[in-house]
């Protein structure tokens, strides 16, 4: 029962409904902030963004996510391998641990980094600040961001089989050469879905960022902090320009994560 | 270029999958491990390979102890059963990958690879990608890519175990073909016994992780060492005996006993018997080969060219059923039909002592 | 053994993974998870406990902890409900049916994963907030306002936990066999019928852990509800929203344990779900 046209009234009736429902959910709300960051022209958005307070949050904002998304490439590519190709006791505790990002409110994320690297925090630095500073954000957003690289990775690594890999090994490829030749080409596109999503959660990231950033204007700000302290600050033009940006950056993620879905799903069949 | 094995083993956990083994495969040979399922023979061959640590003994890879080393610097080309193609390569790259590997340069790269793609009947297919090709294509091009590198010994993991039965009759004889045509020392990894008779020098049977013995396959046919060996190759009528002097004695009948089974001596033994190998008559007087008892047919049937008869000796103590493969025009001459007694005689038997394990 | 036995025991398979060495990359992933989800956890336990079962008690038993909590979780359970009856719907839809923009909405569905949640809040604030034509309209007529008040908690976190269910159901929906729907159609069950009992069984899991990801995303969220409800304690402060107060103001006790239950729900959710599913979640 796939893809079949729609016959009955009712089954457009259904489709009407779901449809709507999610343009009422999403459409309009979408509508409704382009409309609004545009409301009073576009001086107000020239304006938002030529303040350098709000260049340097959206700077440094794609920048620390940049970091955040290399750091986990790298970690989660490891983390799944590992996972997928070695047994050994307490694998299953580490498997679950990947999903706790998920279900961990970013709110308590940041709490914890206080606690830990506050002032008074149990490992409070010495040679500089990880709280109030860049590196408490980096670490804020490296933790919301955690899983998605990994959980890409694991079914298609899953799904090499152990052959192809030891047919290299026995020709004389070693592990490297026979990952980058062998394995990489095979999981490429879940990769970079992994790191698509990695990006667009790191820098969506707000919960944990409130708390560890103190956003301290032109410094600790982020973009997201930003918008924020806008609308608090009455300054709905800088919250909704900001916001326009962020939205139109997650539009095109959803279209990029499309087209890799799309050679994801092609590739299998 | 030839293989060694000492006391070589193997364990999961507290199982023990490959129990001290100990073989060596000559310079050139196309060596067969045979065994059922479960015998440890794919584990052996990857212990070989050096794709699993063996727990204790040692492998020689001409004269070097390989034990220690990891797959990628033993030199060994291993074919396996399926799944082994790098999916996103074109035939020819995968070829080449061992090529590539030991940085061979891009001309002679292709040049290699299509003698290669000769050698195995594929010429035109080196941009076709795995899944483009069938199952015995693939299978081929497993093989090539196992020897575009010229490795030291080449190993087979039950090759053609997925593939149609018409196919793998044409594939063995490639193989046979190409393996002769390089001398690359082989060994190949199999539950088939058709299949190791047609391609091997030598054959070992391995059974429960044990090596029982290896010989040539027309030896271990004709004179197995233990039973296993014996009932594994074919039908084998066991005939219970006793061996006395330099007889063997099967009741009111006797037999000379074969040389060198003096170490039997005194002994309950077992006299085999292949179907081929036995005879049967209507009167004592006939003179066909020795006489072993009388019998009762039990059965008629026609296997292939030739007619399967099934006969009740009478034994001693016991009876012991026969499986007896006569040429039709023989059945003819004799008329049988079941309920018939008969004279079972044999012309060449096998002597097994009743001690050997197994 | 004999060799029948022998032939019915499996033999057991080779690792994936060659034994030559590499402890290194298990102890790499093994610290980076640690580090980066073991510490966090293991914090927020001590933090939660370590002033004693009575004050934290008591702290989570404070009126507007209470309140805060029960609110998070009545709102959460709420969206995840009407977040699975849609979602079903819309699972079952997209993967029966053909329609003009079927693409486009198919991609739409991921936004909730790609969009900041406090750009959601904004959204939602423009759109119904109190001197918006919708906003006006329900708070003329039904006496409902969406900001600053419950109803729009609910909107939010029927946005953000949209995907969830829809992207669980999808592809078990994806690899039912057409042969059992075409078997009950040639028998003469409608569709309707065919849904209930034939296909909703085999999905069932897929939906169950797809309410519960969206329950727990839900629980956690922060970004759009900040937004959204603003800051009134005792009646539009959720749970994350409590906490954040609480951090600011230096309550530790209180920001730990309200923290602690918030998590143990959470991660009982996520369990239960793996449970069921048995797999691996795609965001």
């Amino acid at each position: 029962m796939r893809d079949l046209s729609p016959r009955s009234p009712i089954t457009w009736m259904l489709i009407a409904l779901v449809v709507g429902y999610a343009l009422i959910l999403f459409g309009l709300p979408i509508v409704t902030i382009v409309g609004s960051a545009f409301a009073k022209g576009i001086d107000p958005i020239v304006k938002t963004f030529n303040d350098p307070e709000v260049q340097h949050a959206i700077l440094m904002t794609f920048a620390l996510a940049g970091i955040a998304v290399v750091f986990n490439a790298i970690a989660g590519l490891i983390t799944a391998w590992v996972l997928t190709r070695h047994h050994f006791p307490g694998k299953r505790l580490l498997d679950a641990m990947v999903d706790i990002p998920f279900v961990f409110s970013p709110v308590i994320a940041g709490y914890a980094m206080i606690v830990l690297f506050g002032r008074v925090g149990w490992f409070a630095p010495t040679l500089f600040p990880i709280v109030f500073a860049l590196p408490g954000i980096l670490l804020a957003k490296i933790f919301v961001s955690l899983p998605f690289v990994t959980r890409e990775l694991q079914p298609v690594l899953e799904s090499i089989t152990p052959e192809q890999e030891h047919a290299a090994y026995t020709m004389g490829a070693s592990r490297w050469l026979t990952f980058r030749r062998v394995i990489l080409p095979e999981i490429w596109t879940a990769l970079l879905y992994g790191l698509v999503l990695t990006f667009a959660r790191a820098v969506g990231e707000f919960g944990a960022v409130a708390v560890v950033s103190g956003s301290i204007q032109g410094y600790t700000e982020t973009a997201t902090s930003f918008v924020f302290r806008a609308l608090n600050d009455r300054n709905p033009s800088g919250a909704y320009s900001v916001s326009l940006v962020l939205m139109l950056v997650s539009l095109a993620i959803l279209v990029v994560l499309n087209i890799l879905k799309h050679r994801l799903v092609t590739r299998k069949g | 270029m030839s293989i060694r094995l000492e006391h070589v083993s193997k364990l999961y956990g507290t199982q023990s999958v490959v129990r001290d083994v100990s073989l060596t495969v000559n310079a050139g040979e196309l060596f067969v491990l045979l065994g059922a399922s479960g015998s440890g023979k794919s584990t052996l061959l990857r212990l070989i390979a050096g794709l699993l640590p063996a727990d204790s003994g040692t492998i020689w890879l001409h004269d070097q102890n390989v034990t220690h080393l990891p797959p990628q610097q033993r030199e060994t080309g291993f074919v396996f059963q399926q799944y082994s193609l790098f999916r996103h390569m074109t035939i020819a790259e995968n070829i080449a990958f061992g090529l590539e590997v030991r940085h061979v340069g891009r001309k002679e790269q292709h040049k290699q690879v299509q003698e290669l793609l000769d050698l195995i009947g594929l010429a035109d297919l080196g941009n076709r990608m795995p899944a483009q090709l069938s199952g015995g294509q693939q299978q081929r091009v497993a093989l090539a890519r196992a020897l575009a590198y010229q490795p030291r010994v080449l190993l087979l993991d039950e090759p053609f175990g997925a593939l149609d039965v018409q196919i793998r009759s044409q594939l063995r004889q490639n193989l046979r073909e190409i393996q002769q045509r390089l001398g690359v020392t082989t060994i190949l990894v199999t539950h088939d016994q058709e299949e190791a008779f047609e391609l091997a020098d030598r054959i070992g049977i391995l059974s429960n992780g044990t090596l029982l013995e290896a010989n040539t396959p027309n030896e271990l046919y004709h004179a197995p060492k233990t039973r296993y060996t014996a009932t594994f190759l074919g039908h084998a009528n066991l005939i219970p005996a006793q061996r006395n002097g330099t007889h063997l004695y099967l009741g009111d009948y006797r037999l000379p006993a074969p040389a060198h089974t003096e170490h039997l001596a005194n002994q309950a033994v077992e006299l085999l018997c292949r179907p081929e190998e036995l005879e049967l008559t209507h009167t004592l007087e006939e003179q066909r080969g020795q006489v072993v008892g009388q019998g009762i047919v039990t059965s008629i049937a026609q296997s292939g060219r030739s007619v399967r008869v099934g006969v009740m000796l009478n034994g001693q103590f016991n009876e012991t059923p026969l499986n007896i493969l006569l040429p039709p025009s023989r059945q003819r001459e004799l008329g049988l039909q079941t309920g018939q007694c008969v004279w079972v005689r044999v012309n060449e038997y096998h002597v097994l002592g009743t001690q050997t394990p197994l | 053994m004999t060799d029948a036995v022998l032939a019915a025991l499996s033999v057991p398979q080779p690792t994936r993974s060659l034994p030559w060495g590499d402890w290194g990359l298990r102890a790499a992933a093994a610290t980076y998870l640690l580090l980066f989800v073991g510490v966090p956890v293991m914090v927020i336990a001590i933090q939660g406990v370590r002033f004693g079962p009575v004050e934290f008690w008591n702290s989570i038993t404070r009126p507007e902890a209470f309140t805060a909590l029960r609110l998070s979780i009545t709102t959460a359970a709420f969206a995840a409900f009407i977040n699975t009856l849609m979602g079903v719907l819309t699972a079952y839809v997209l993967v029966t049916y053909r329609f003009p923009g079927k693409a486009i909405f198919n991609t739409l569905i991921d936004l909730p994963f790609a969009i900041p949640t406090i750009v959601t809040g904004v959204m939602l604030v423009l759109l119904y907030g109190p001197q918006t034509v919708i906003g006006a309209f329900f708070q003329k007529t039904f006496g409902m306002k969406f900001i600053y008040d419950i109803p729009g908690i609910v909107l939010a976190l029927l946005f953000v936990g949209y995907p969830f269910v829809i992207r669980t159901v999808q592809p078990v929906l994806l690899s039912m066999e057409a042969n059992q729907t075409e078997a009950a159609q040639t028998i003469g069950a409608s569709d309707w019928l065919t849904f209930r009992r034939v296909i909703f069984p085999a999905i069932r899991p897929a939906v169950l852990t797809g309410a519960m990801l969206s329950f727990a995303r839900s629980l956690g969220e922060f970004g759009a509800v900040i937004v959204v409800a603003g800051n009134l304690p005792l009646k539009t402060q959720t749970a994350t929203v409590y906490i954040y107060s609480q951090v600011e103001a230096g309550n530790i006790q209180a920001a730990s344990s309200v923290s602690l239950v918030l998590l143990a729900v959470a991660f009982s959710l996520t369990l239960i779900a793996e449970r069921w599913l048995g797999g691996k979640n795609h965001a």
